[in-house]
């Protein structure tokens, strides 16, 4: 399972003396095209061949089905092993090509855990994700120092100077705790794994295509296990078409995919899915995003409630609300 | 306002159809001017104004595009703008800056010049600000967002200090104001964040003078920015930053100071009220684990914006969520009176989770819980019925432990693995379910089933949750298969990270001990000191002071659990210093007066043992162990005891139904005292319960 010993073609291409940014991700482009059917020539030839890569639907599409495969993610996968080096070719443009399908190799694989079967192949690339976060970070946690606005900040002044003394209590809180380095994927550290990959892709989810995004609230909603369609802020459609549907509990509670969300995943998970409902976007993107969005959001939010996880309760409701409240108050921006 | 002397476009004559462009005192109507414009002749509109208004040639320029900009007529406007060299024009208000900064001194309102330039500047840049708004209008985002920016760099050049408040005609300001709000917007269309971003900055962190509402809405606007567009702003450059003063260094820390502040506002009445505040408030800080801190936001919110009982229960959750339940109960007690809300569904099970967790509180929560169910089943949250039948499940076995009477017992355990099993119907893939089934049947000492749950649960969370592989273990020990459920551990070991082995590897050393392996025990437990040593030193002094407890208590378990070993092996020697270095750990502990009392008992030292489960019993009232060896005691002194010790053996029952050591002596008290039926039923309950008794009770595995 650990591809850094065996010699592949992509990583001895990518280490060849000409590689500059653009060769690799040539050479990149060239190892994908033995693995996907086809490639768009238009690829290599473009100026930046790891944003074209990264911006390609064609190739996210295909790579997107090749990973759901039932055979996928072993440890001989192909694909795998390409993500697990083009991500190990240290170009940071090539690292967005790969992270881009973090949401699905991270969602194909937790929804698979339970089925004990080897899967090493994805279980490569979440590590290499871990650790290349690990040691961005030194393997430290990331707290956010909360303020206390009874003393004055850069955004404003206190009156009261007096209160001087920076002394009071200021709340620390962790938002991701201290890393420790992996080599396996020992299940009780699974979701914090994959939790921290999850944290890298939060980081750069500006720079991510709309479809990774989607295919992310998707998973959301495989994951909890639950339609949340009783949460849809269209009142009318609950209660008009709802009670005559007695197959919605089943619908509510069956589905396979169903995974345990503790905090160390469930907290990036709704970072990301925050970005998804309120970031700013372009409006063709808006549009198909938002409604996938909202539909992992009502999912989580009636897994919140399943668990009786009074932080996950708070933070999907409060992401609900302000869906409604957005809508409510149309194109509040950009019209004044 | 005065009408003055520069250029005042109003449009108060609306109502009678006629709209009138005023300026220098001179007074024209706009439709003459528009119907020159409609002809498409730009130059005799200009110079129609010019003479109309005796403007110069940029101040007719930039009212004509306002007036095709407010017709709707917005590329018109652009090209009308385009035709006047703004930057000229505010090249040529630069030296009245210069001259400001010289005359500052005797400066006096009725100086006309000033008032003047005031009001070139003011017209040409309202130019510009238009010219963004009509160059976005039509899409052409980065040119308007350029636009917009020299705006701003014209404002600053012009001037230096910053705004005056009281020098500044009001037109100007609302431009100024207007252009400062918009910038942002418009780099964030265009898809420029990190532009946006240092305009969000230049906004808030530069002198200009905005009102309230504005600064309101651009701090509103930024926090949501930062929360959720995903890129990092990084800190504040250092010139913003005053001493002592707080200064954010990530985009959470800013965002949630930036609506901090705002809640602030909103209480002091600055600015009005804006639910979405709060609830972006709300989301950054359940993701930072803060709701204690979002509680003290919610308590402090004005009465009157928010009902009653919303903020009770959003305040139970936040106390919940901080870890402090029986405040969040108490809050939900009263939201949850009969004269508030009683059937809000999500309050009744919170109510009723918080209350699963207290013996004392479970007939509550039952209560609770059958009132989810019933709202659940008529409602559209119909989903949540088997959330019900679960937490109810939980409360009633929860008070099947601290019921008084055997019938009432099972009764109530029957009801609840009724519940639990009613909830698994509806919801099938609930993992949580699935554990506490596991639990509630090891319990009820049905194994065969309790072992289908946790074996299911393992295979379900793909054994990522320790809870379930402990539970595994633990079933098995109590079927006496004592090697399988070393492999299981051993598995779950495997699954491990090493500084949470602790309570698997103490699993371990019983389970060893269980089949009189001492030898490999001790090698477990001398393992486990290492680590336990290990994660103390790794982690240095710097822990929080849960971690340090949980130290402690991991070592104090370690060394306790060598002293048992070696008692039982008669090594009194060893046992003594092990037990020495467990008080070491922790002080007073019922667990290792009752080592004690028991190395005392094996030696003949019959009063010592005693006064040391007795010392046991006062630490610890309701110690079990300790109430059953002094019970033990008492039947060697003969018959005036046995009373004593009967009561004894009563109340250890009561507390621990499944004590199979407890069933064994009152059995011997009966004997001892001649009521052979009582003893041998007794005997029978004590032979049944040997074959099940895991070698940790069920409970720690949850």
């Amino acid at each position: 399972m650990d591809y850094q010993s065996a010699t592949t073609p992509t990583s001895a291409t990518a280490a060849s003396p000409t590689g500059g940014p653009a060769s690799k991700a040539r050479a990149a482009i060239v190892a994908l095209s033995s693995i996907v059917t086809a490639i768009p020539p238009s690829l290599s030839s473009s100026e930046n061949p790891a944003l074209a890569l990264l911006h390609d639907p064609d190739v996210a599409s295909q790579v997107s089905s090749l990973l759901r495969r039932p055979d996928s993610g072993s440890g001989d996968d192909n694909l795998c092993r390409w993500l697990y080096d083009t991500f190990h070719s240290g170009d940071p443009d090539l690292h967005l090509a790969v992270l881009r399908y973090v949401p699905t190799v991270a969602g194909v694989y937790l929804s698979r855990a339970s089925q004990r079967k080897p899967h090493a192949g994805f279980e490569c690339v979440l590590l290499a994700i871990y650790a290349h976060v690990t040691t961005a970070r030194g393997g430290q946690s990331v707290t956010v120092t909360l303020p206390d606005v009874s003393h004055p900040s850069v955004y404003h002044e206190t009156r009261d100077n007096s209160a001087k003394s920076i002394a009071t209590d200021l709340n620390l809180a962790v938002v991701s705790p201290s890393l420790e380095p992996h080599g396996t994927v020992r299940s009780s550290r699974r979701s914090r794994i994959v939790g921290v990959a999850l944290e890298l892709y939060h980081s750069r989810i500006a720079q991510m295509p709309v479809g990774s995004k989607i295919d992310f609230c998707e998973f959301c909603v495989v994951w909890s296990g639950l339609t949340g369609d009783s949460y849809k802020d269209d009142s009318e459609e609950i209660y008009g078409g709802g009670d005559a549907n007695p197959s919605r509990i089943e619908g509510q509670g069956t589905r396979s995919g169903r995974i345990p969300m503790p905090w160390e995943l469930l907290q990036p998970v709704l970072r990301i899915l925050g970005h998804c409902i309120l970031a700013p976007a372009p409006a063709k993107e808006k549009e198909p995003l938002d409604a996938a969005a909202a539909a992992a959001c009502r999912s989580l939010h009636a897994r919140s409630l399943h668990d009786i996880d009074p932080k996950a309760i708070l933070a999907t409701g409060s992401l609900l609300r302000l869906r409604k409240i957005g809508l409510d108050s149309g194109q509040e921006v950009g019209s004044d | 306002m005065p009408r003055n002397q520069s250029s005042e476009f109003s449009e108060h004559g609306d109502d009678s159809s006629v709209r009138e462009v005023h300026a220098n005192g001179l007074c024209m109507k706009t439709t003459e001017v528009e119907a020159k414009l409609d002809e498409g002749n730009i130059l005799e509109a200009e110079s129609s104004l010019r003479e109309g208004l005796s403007l110069n040639f940029e101040e007719a320029r930039a009212l004509l595009g306002r007036l095709e900009y407010q017709r709707g007529n917005v590329e018109g406007a652009l090209r009308v703008f385009e035709g006047i060299d703004l930057q000229a024009a505010i090249q040529r208000l630069q030296p009245f800056a210069a001259e400001k900064q010289t005359s500052r001194k005797s400066r006096s309102r009725t100086e006309s010049p000033h008032v003047v330039s005031q009001h070139a500047a003011s017209l040409v840049l309202e130019a510009i600000y238009l010219k963004a708004k009509s160059l976005q209008k039509l899409g052409r985002l980065s040119e308007a967002a350029n636009e917009c920016k020299s705006v701003l760099d014209a404002v600053e050049r012009i001037f230096h200090q910053g705004i005056p408040d009281v020098q500044v005609d009001n037109k100007l300001q609302e431009t100024v104001s207007h252009a400062v709000e918009l910038l942002p917007e418009l780099w964030k269309q265009a898809g420029c964040y990190p532009e946006a971003m240092l305009s969000y900055r230049r906004a808030l962190l530069s002198q200009w003078n905005l009102d309230n509402d504005c600064c309101a809405r651009i701090q509103k606007a930024f926090a949501v920015f930062l929360l959720y567009s995903g890129v990092e702003a990084g800190p504040p450059s250092l010139a913003v930053q005053v001493d002592g003063s707080y200064v954010p260094k990530n985009n959470l820390e800013e965002a949630i100071l930036l609506l901090l502040i705002l809640m602030r506002k909103f209480s002091l009445g600055i600015v009005q009220w804006d639910p979405s505040v709060m609830e972006h408030l709300t989301f950054a800080l359940s993701l930072c684990s803060q709701t204690s801190v979002l509680a003290k936001q919610v308590e402090e919110i004005m009465p009157g914006v928010y009902h009653r009982i919303d903020r009770w229960n959003t305040l139970a959750l936040c106390y919940s969520g901080a870890g402090q339940n029986r405040v969040a109960l108490n809050l939900l007690r009263k939201s949850l009176h009969k004269h508030e809300r009683p059937d809000d569904l999500t309050a009744l099970l919170l109510a009723a989770k918080i209350c699963s967790d207290d013996s004392l509180l479970a007939a509550e929560g039952v209560g609770y819980a059958q009132r989810a169910i019933t709202t659940a089943s008529k409602g559209v949250e119909e989903h949540l019925k088997g959330v019900g039948l679960r937490v109810q499940g939980l409360c009633l076995g929860k008070q099947a432990k601290i019921s008084s009477s055997d019938f009432e017992r099972s009764h109530l355990q029957s009801e609840a693995l009724k519940s639990l099993e009613a909830a698994l119907v509806l919801e099938p893939n609930n993992t949580d379910l699935i554990f506490e089934l596991g639990v509630q049947y090891a319990e009820h000492r049905n194994l065969d089933a309790a072992l289908r749950f946790a074996k299911l649960f393992v295979d379900a969370t793909g054994g990522s949750l320790l809870k379930g592989w402990r539970l595994l273990a633990l079933v098995l020990s109590a079927q006496q298969r004592f090697s399988e459920a070393e492999v299981v551990t051993d598995a779950a070991l495997d699954e491990t990270a090493k500084w949470e082995q602790g309570p698997l590897l103490r699993l371990k050393a019983k389970l060893r001990i269980s089949q009189s392996l001492p030898l490999d025990a001790i090698d477990t437990y001398k393992y486990l000191l290492a680590l336990v040593q290990a994660q103390r030193k790794s982690f240095g002094p710097v822990r929080s002071i849960s971690q340090a407890e949980d130290d402690k208590d991991n070592e104090f378990e370690v060394w306790h659990g060598l002293a048992n070993l070696y008692s039982g092996l008669s090594h009194w020697k060893d046992a003594e210093i092990c037990l020495a270095k467990a008080r070491e750990s922790k002080a007073y502990s019922a667990e290792a007066l009752q080592t004690e009392g028991i190395m005392h008992e094996k030696r003949g030292q019959i009063h010592e043992a005693l006064s040391a489960y007795i010392n046991a019993l006062l630490l610890e009232p309701c110690y079990v162990p300790c109430k059953i060896l002094i019970s033990g005691l008492l039947l060697k002194m003969g018959p005036a005891a046995l009373p004593v010790a009967r009561g004894l053996l009563a109340d250890a029952l009561r507390i621990e139904p499944t004590n199979r050591l407890a069933w064994y002596y009152l059995g011997l008290v009966h004997k001892d005292d001649g009521r052979m039926a009582d003893a041998t039923d007794c005997f029978q309950a004590a032979s049944m319960l040997e074959e099940s008794d895991p070698v940790e009770s069920f409970s720690s595995a949850v």
